[in-house]
């Protein structure tokens, strides 16, 4: 019966094209524990960082003294009712020393707060990149199900400066799908190399004709950004690590919430942890 | 054919009513067991096996076979009994015809238009009934019923599901299921039974097509009209509901399975040269010597070598079930020849035939759909095809054609009628969509009616 083979072409053909919506940040809350000059220039980089959301964006600011703990803090967020956070890892808090945790307070901000978290390089760690927070000329995308998740890309797309490149990066786990190979090549019933090529093209295949849509849909709608495309097999951590400092990413974009779990998404926490060296963008 | 006039000029013994009767019952028994094929969990190919070999050992015994040297061109040869039995044209069509569908089909050019179709309705429910209702017609009648239903009815579960139309699945299958067998009755090579029975008539491909057209159109359009106005399958409202459904449609990408562009139009050339030569086959010089098997194996054969080095990948997918049961199948066939059963029944159809030009062809009609719904049509229309020949039946008697147009819509009254309504079925079981045998018959009863009803009126009118 080839009923499921023909439902199988059917089912592949059947795509999730990209569909644009622009996204207006209107209000941005800069969130700092520092004071004075320094406070200032944090919220000096900030404003020069994001001067591609232009000049009618209504900047307001929380700085240490607004905010005694998590619960007053996201209190005073829920106030501002923000479209965008802008902050920093370790938030009030000495860790920044240890390169293993955002900080108890960005911990429970990014999975509460509505609006897309914004997190610099600690001011004080000295782990920033030359170019941190210069420009988002090159933004870079990523998730471990790229297909289909419009809002990364409208956001990722939004942050992008105006003719600079948006890099649509997904890479499946090598480790996990070497794995599965392994299970299959017990099975008699399946041919492993020929489970072992197609399994790994179509899903390789699906983020690509996603990422194709992306550039195709943006350019239809008058964004002059290039989209650019990184789609492989690799360890996930190691492979991002990799691109961002061969390609000098400005931004790096990824969701972080998951309706399965309290935690960040499984793939996020890793990537915020150990991607210390430029801005990263949590939705 | 060569063979079969070798293998008719040995004398026939005399028979005694006894042993006609004993291999009476091994044709029941043939036939019963498949038409509870899935019952007895069996495939076709091995019951009529077993009695091919029950009736060769018991012909043996009774000394009915006619062993021996075959004369083959003028020249004598020895081959065992019961390969001069079978029918080899019409499974060099079928083997060929397979092979070259299934070799064409990975050029994505099937999909591609079945895609565009679906597109094409921008997702309003009613207007895919009707395309999806075409395609399937024209699908069963260039390629074979079965490739037509799995193609339709797989496309019309994932499009509806994308739709978030799960719920008329069950009447989209249904029809589909009813159309492909009166698609199948469009042209010479459009199911099995038409090609026995149009073959034995000696019907050319241009004649049958010509005959059969106007009465596929009319069933055609008189099916999707019930269908829609049975399972209100209507139009959608609202504008706001045609945007959505034409976005959701809009993401099936019709190139998707199509892996060189190049292929895709090699196979269409294919495809329509194929059509082209199967319909003058029996005109062309050199190919009318040859015969339709030899244009579908050679037309599978160059299709081929585009897939050289995997070829046997295609030869380990083509139907061997099937193909093994027409061989055994005309084992069982002659030697019932040989025992005089055909003979008996033969009499029998006499008599029906008998009740006058009128009602005698429309019973012949009416009786072959009714046998052809319990069990498989392509015995009955081998059986029915070698007894009007040896009634001596005229090519144009409308007779041929109440057995072609009655074993094709039998299969519309049961679901085990035809492979093709078995098909639709087991789309509906795969998505957990309920339909008993029962269930199959009340609802697919009223469409096979009226179909029969005006088969029977077009062949009265027009074919006397």
């Amino acid at each position: 019966m080839k009923v499921d083979q023909f439902e199988s072409i059917f089912r592949a053909a059947a795509k999730e094209p990209y569909q644009y919506q622009r996204v207006e940040f209107a209000r941005v809350l800069v969130i700092t524990d520092l004071e004075g000059e320094s406070a200032q220039t944090f919220i000096g980089d900030a404003k020069s960082f994001l001067g591609l959301l232009g000049d009618t964006v209504n900047w307001s600011v929380l700085e240490d003294s607004d905010f005694s703990g998590v619960e007053s803090l996201l209190d005073k967020v829920k106030e501002a009712n923000p479209d965008l956070i802008v902050t920093y890892r370790n938030l009030r808090s000495d860790a920044w020393k240890w390169p293993y945790t955002l900080g108890e307070h960005l911990d429970v901000l990014t999975q509460i707060a509505d609006a897309p978290v914004l997190v610099a390089p600690h001011p004080s760690a000295g782990r920033a990149s030359g170019h941190s927070m210069q420009t988002t000329n090159l933004v870079m995308a990523v998730t471990d199900h790229l297909t289909g998740d419009h809002r990364l890309v409208n956001v990722a797309a939004r942050l992008t400066s105006p003719d600079g490149s948006l890099l649509l990066a997904h890479i499946e786990d090598e480790q996990t799908f070497d794995r599965y190979i392994k299970t299959i090549s017990k099975i008699g019933s399946i041919e492993t190399e020929s489970a072992k090529e197609t399994i790994g093209r179509q899903l390789l295949k699906e983020p690509s004709d996603y990422i194709q849509s992306c550039g195709d849909v943006l350019k239809e709608n008058a964004l002059t950004i290039t989209v650019q495309s990184h789609v492989g097999m690799g360890h996930h951590l190691a492979e991002y690590r990799r691109l961002m400092k061969e390609k000098q990413i400005d931004l790096l974009v990824m969701n972080t919430k998951d309706e399965d779990q309290l935690a960040m998404h499984g793939l996020a926490y890793p990537l915020a942890v150990g991607l210390r060296e430029i801005p990263l963008l949590l939705l | 054919m060569f063979l079969t006039f070798a293998s008719t000029s040995h004398t026939a013994p005399e028979v005694s009513s006894g042993t006609t009767l004993v291999f009476g019952a091994i044709l029941v028994g043939l036939i019963v067991c498949l038409a509870l094929e899935e019952k007895i969990h069996a495939k076709k190919s091995v019951i009529a096996g077993i009695f091919a070999l029950i009736s060769l050992i018991l012909g043996a015994a009774f000394h009915l076979l006619p062993v021996g040297p075959v004369l083959v061109g003028g020249h004598e040869i020895n081959l065992p009994v019961y390969i001069p039995a079978i029918d080899w044209n019409v499974i060099a069509i079928i083997l060929g015809a397979s092979l070259f569908v299934d070799v064409t089909s990975k050029s994505g050019l099937f999909t591609w238009i079945a895609i565009k179709l679906t597109k094409f309705s921008k997702g309003d429910p009613l207007v895919l009934m009707v395309l999806y209702g075409l395609m399937t017609v024209v699908f069963s009648a260039v390629l074979n019923n079965v490739t037509a239903m799995i193609i339709v009815g797989s496309l019309s579960a994932v499009s509806l599901s994308k739709l978030n139309r799960n719920h008329q699945l069950l009447s989209f299958l249904l029809v589909e299921g009813l159309l492909t067998n009166v698609g199948g009755l469009l042209t010479l090579i459009s199911s099995v039974p038409n090609i026995i029975v149009g073959t034995a008539a000696g019907i050319s491909f241009v004649k049958f097509f010509l005959v059969a057209a106007p009465f596929v159109v009319v069933a055609t359009a008189i099916t999707l009209v019930m269908g829609a106005w049975l399972f209100k399958i209507r139009k959608l409202g609202s504008e706001e509901e045609r945007s959505e459904a034409a976005l959701l449609v809009s993401a099936f990408d019709e190139n998707d399975g199509i892996e060189s562009k190049g292929f895709f139009w090699f196979s269409t050339f294919m495809l329509l040269a194929f059509i082209g030569v199967i319909a003058t086959a029996s005109i062309l010089p050199w190919i009318k010597d040859l015969g339709m098997g030899y244009v579908a194996l050679g037309f599978a054969g160059i299709m081929l070598i585009r897939f050289k080095a995997v070829a046997d990948k295609f030869y380990q997918a083509l139907d061997w079930d099937l193909l093994g049961f027409f061989a055994a199948l005309f084992v069982v066939i002659n030697v019932m020849e040989h025992a005089l059963v055909l003979e008996g029944i033969g009499h029998g159809l006499a008599a029906i035939i008998g009740l006058g030009e009128v009602l005698g062809t429309g019973a012949i009609l009416v009786s072959a759909a009714v046998a052809s719904s319990v069990t498989d049509n392509i015995p009955l229309a081998a059986m029915l095809a070698k007894i009007l020949q040896s009634l001596g039946t005229d090519p144009s008697s409308p007779l041929w054609w109440s057995v072609i147009f009655g074993a094709n819509l039998g299969g519309n009254i049961t679901p085990i009628g035809s492979a093709s309504t078995l098909v639709a079925v087991t789309i509906m079981h795969k998505h957990k969509l309920p339909m008993s045998f029962g269930g199959f018959i009340v609802k697919a009863v009223p469409f096979a009616i009226i179909q029969i009803v005006i088969a029977v009126a077009y062949v009265l009118l027009f074919l006397r």
